[in-house]
């Protein structure tokens, strides 16, 4: 199975990481919420609802260290009956992400932080010079997420540019 | 603060020659509960990937029916990686290629006894 993404510099250090760390699910994501890239997930309503969730989850947990610890909580790990998550924060220079990670007994925690960071600087260098950064409104933020996960579920079809054209869900 | 109960442990291996560092590790989560290395040593990689490594031979040898694994060692061209379990514990010894494997490998028989 491969990685799927919405921008195409994401999709190398994405698979990479779940090819070494033998995860079952991968997710790349913006803090508001908007999917940059996904592995594992077969439904686009599951892809949004795990989107939505980490964003909340990283949104709390941040505000949740700044009050224990002075500063945000860079990464979480729960560890379920046979599977376990890891959420973790992408800093590059140029955006922030969120990266959630489903893993069994064929890894660990510690295989899956290492990947996690190796993951953290191949996007680093993998990212574009310039992006187009637009201000977010309630609309734009609407599109961008339908647009992205379009994208991802291969139901976009290709603007007069040779580019991705958005496509409602709905 | 008391001490770790894995201290002498890895103290008494860290004093071997040869011995660049040893690690007390989780089998599961790869996670170092202990260590003793030198500088330079990455040892939350060591500690996650000797896990792994284990792991994965320990579940081999059991499924070609050869039961629990003693001692393992990996020959690398540099140096050598020692990894002894019990109770879901692994210690981890890295070594160079000049090092005395028998003692080390006696040392860590020795040792296995504290991780349990």
């Amino acid at each position: 199975m491969r990685t799927h993404v919405a921008e195409p510099w994401i999709e190398a250090p994405l698979q990479t990481f779940v090819d070494d760390a033998h995860a079952l699910f991968a997710l790349l994501l913006h803090p508001n919420g908007q999917v940059m890239g996904q592995f594992g997930f077969t439904r686009a309503v599951d892809v949004m609802a795990a989107c939505a969730l980490a964003a909340a989850i990283h949104a709390s947990a941040g505000e949740l260290g700044k009050e224990l610890d002075g500063k945000p909580f860079r990464e979480m790990y729960h560890a379920g009956r046979d599977r376990q998550i890891f959420i973790g924060d992408v800093p590059t220079t140029r955006e922030r992400f969120v990266f959630l990670t489903v893993f069994d007994s064929e890894s660990s925690l510690g295989l899956v932080r290492i990947y996690f960071q190796e993951l953290c600087e191949l996007l680093e260098h993998a990212q574009p010079t310039t992006t187009s950064q637009t201000p977010i409104s309630g609309t734009s933020l609407e599109h961008d997420l339908n647009r992205n996960l379009a994208i991802l579920f291969g139901r976009a079809p290709l603007g007069a540019d040779g580019g991705e054209s958005s496509l409602s869900l709905s | 603060m008391s001490a770790s109960p894995f201290e002498s442990v890895l103290s008494s291996l860290i004093r071997q020659r040869g011995v660049l560092g040893c690690l007390v590790v989780g089998e599961a989560d790869g996670i170092v509960v202990d260590s003793n290395v030198q500088v330079g040593i990455q040892s939350n990689v060591v500690a996650a990937l000797a896990a792994a490594l284990y792991r994965k031979a320990r579940l081999c040898s059991a499924a070609a029916g050869l039961s629990t694994v003693g001692f393992l060692q990996l020959e690398a061209e540099r140096g050598h990686i020692c990894a002894i379990g019990r109770d879901g514990l692994v210690l981890v010894t890295l070594a160079e290629p000049r090092a005395h494997i028998g003692r080390i490998r006696g040392a860590m028989l020795d040792s296995v006894s504290v991780l349990a």
